[in-house]
């Protein structure tokens, strides 16, 4: 057996193109390196990476560059404006919002509608933990997979609601279940035909209650019914939204303790 | 007679079809049995599951309710054959790495060991210890450690609860993961012999942190003892042996208590198999052990500060992150329980 890493680009398996904003705090490495390792052993897995960022940066560069993953590294920058919830209306831009529409556009300049590549479309947050199972789940995806998100919606998971016949019928959340989409971010990935076919379909930017990002989206792709349930009807959980603590930095006090030049 | 001579004679051609049957069908049956058997199987059992679909496009001529080997399948196994398995196959010559990571139940317990496992499983000749602080071994990890396909030995170990306070509270004395960590020490000398010369290096890898692979890499030409940057410790960016011209290591880059034998955390060094063989009594101070002195329990039955063999690049590169998950907030479930608890998380 050779072994390599990432595996060999199959000519036949649909692409999973991966959609990671991030953005510049401590744990930023670490983060994108644990994710990094995920990915390596997905087939057919093709990063896009893209920083809340004026400019892209020498940590992420480099990152990208020494994991061997197939990857298109981008940046835009969320206004402050934005960033600070300027408006005293009670929505905000949720974070990740800029950087994943402009991932979805760079997938329309790239790719033409009349000769979609096979694949699917994927967000995937740079702190949350995927199984490799889950990356298999999705490959075949017709129109708008879902599957259950662990530790969303203040519960242990959420979950879409499945009827005997495999028809998605509504959503297992104690958080607003009556949204069109009661689903995470992670909780669901679209067909790259779908993407290119409905080039007026992106997150909105701005007046989004808190929970219906997915909504903004979705809502313009597909419609309840024509949802494909996944991981064995939507019984088993393949992702989970975990969150990352800050670490204390107290010791570096004003002036810092550590060498700013080595890279943490 | 000649009967018998013509019916021998008309027997032969007979039994060398058979045999000529027998050579072609064989190499067949054979790359079957192993394409079924192979790990490699779950990678193309995805080509099978959706195969109608994928097939229904690309072939239209084909019968999708018929299954049979078209030659695209026969082609498919054998360059897969070529191709990747998880994990890498096993080397004679690389030192093995014995990675110990002691485990208890809580809500992220299975993604932790989800997301460290894809790490472990891109390293050749490792060596996972897992240790349960629980009085049985779960069927959670059990299932989990079967389904990675590494390397794997799976103990436990129930630190005792102090029972005097409120609720299940373990003895607070005795610092997290310390009886687990021993335990698999202990493994470790029952299991080899310290006159046979396996080589094996040792490394403590809590569940929650984040490991690079290149600091695997450093790790396996440990002489006795081997240090490097720690990120997120002591409440600094990084805590860093100090390492002096000579690539020797002279102190520690630390705010908290630099004057600590070893002011190293767990993630920051490991340890040659042999010298945990040969030192058999030194193991982590179970009780009465000052809060950042837990390393130093041990390394100072090991080593010297003298002997420390300095790596990542003389301890100038962070290549492991003590990163901390945040606890998920469950309040929607209620009294009750909102999600059905046979659903593992």
């Amino acid at each position: 057996y050779v072994y390599s890493r990432p595996p060999p680009w199959s000519d036949t398996l649909p692409t999973i193109f991966v959609i990671t904003p991030t953005y510049t705090r401590p744990v930023q490495k670490a983060e994108l390196t644990r994710l990094a390792n995920t990915f390596l052993h997905v087939q057919n897995l093709h990063w896009v990476v893209v920083e809340d960022s004026p400019r892209r940066t020498n940590l992420v560069s480099n990152l990208l560059e020494k994991a061997g993953l197939n990857f298109t590294h981008l940046n835009v920058e969320t206004p402050k404006s934005l960033k600070l919830g300027l408006s005293w209306i009670p929505s905000h831009t949720p974070r990740g919002t800029l950087q994943r529409n402009l991932g979805l556009h760079w997938l329309r300049d790239s790719f033409s509608n009349t000769a979609p590549p096979e694949g699917v479309v994927y967000f995937a947050d740079d702190d949350n933990t995927y199984s490799l199972e889950l990356f298999e789940e999705m490959r075949y995806t017709r129109r708008v997979s879902v599957w259950p998100v662990a530790f969303v919606g203040g519960l242990r998971y959420e979950s879409p609601k499945v009827s005997p016949a495999g028809k998605v019928v509504g959503w297992k959340t104690v958080f607003d279940p009556n949204r069109p989409f009661a689903i995470d971010m992670a909780g669901f990935a679209i067909s790259i035909r779908l993407i290119l076919e409905k080039p007026q379909a992106s997150f909105k930017l701005e007046g989004v209650k808190g929970g219906y990002q997915e909504t903004s989206l979705l809502k313009d792709l597909v419609t309840m019914d024509g949802l494909e349930p996944k991981a064995a009807n939507c019984t088993k959980v393949l992702v989970w939204h975990t969150r990352t603590e800050r670490p204390t930095l107290v010791n570096e006090g004003k002036r810092g303790f550590t060498d700013p030049r080595v890279e943490v | 007679n000649e009967e018998l001579w013509v019916q021998s004679v008309l027997e032969m051609p007979k039994r060398r079809d058979i045999l000529a049957i027998v050579l072609i069908v064989l190499p067949w049956t054979l790359l079957i049995t192993v394409w079924h058997q192979s790990t490699i199987a779950p990678l193309l059992a995805v080509h099978k599951d959706d195969g109608g679909d994928s097939r229904r496009d690309l072939a239209a001529g084909l019968d999708s309710k018929e299954y049979c080997l078209s030659d695209r399948d026969i082609v498919e196994v054998v360059r897969t054959e070529y191709v990747y398995t998880r994990p890498p196959p096993w080397s004679d010559t690389l030192p093995t790495i014995h990675v110990i990571t002691p485990t208890y139940s809580r809500p992220v317990q299975k993604a932790e060991l989800t997301r460290l496992a894809n790490t472990l499983l891109h390293v050749p000749n490792l060596h996972w210890i897992l240790v349960e602080d629980s009085q049985r071994r779960t069927p959670l990890i059990t299932r989990l450690l079967r389904d990675t396909g590494l390397n794997y030995t799976h103990l436990n170990v129930e630190t005792p609860r102090n029972y005097k306070l409120r609720g299940d509270m373990r003895d607070p004395r005795i610092p997290r993961g310390t009886m687990q960590r021993n335990l698999a020490l202990r493994w470790l000398r029952e299991t080899f012999n310290k006159n046979n010369s396996q080589p094996g290096i040792v490394y403590f890898a809590d569940d929650d942190n984040t490991y690079s692979l290149e600091l695997f890499e450093e790790m396996r030409s440990t002489r006795k003892v081997s240090v490097w940057p720690v990120a997120f410790v002591g409440g600094l960016r990084y805590e860093s042996p100090k390492v002096n011209a000579a690539g020797k290591v002279y102190g520690w880059k630390t705010v908290f208590d630099p004057h600590r034998p070893f002011a190293i955390d767990m993630a920051g060094f490991a340890v040659n198999l042999r010298l945990i063989l040969q030192r058999s009594q030194a193991y982590f101070k179970l009780r009465g052990v000052k809060g950042g002195y837990q390393e130093s329990s041990l390394l100072r039955e090991l080593v010297t500060l003298n002997d420390l063999e300095p790596k990542a690049a003389n301890c100038t590169k962070v290549l492991v992150w003590h990163t901390r998950t945040e606890k998920p907030v469950l309040v929607n479930e209620g009294k009750k329980g909102f999600t059905d608890p046979n659903v593992e998380i």
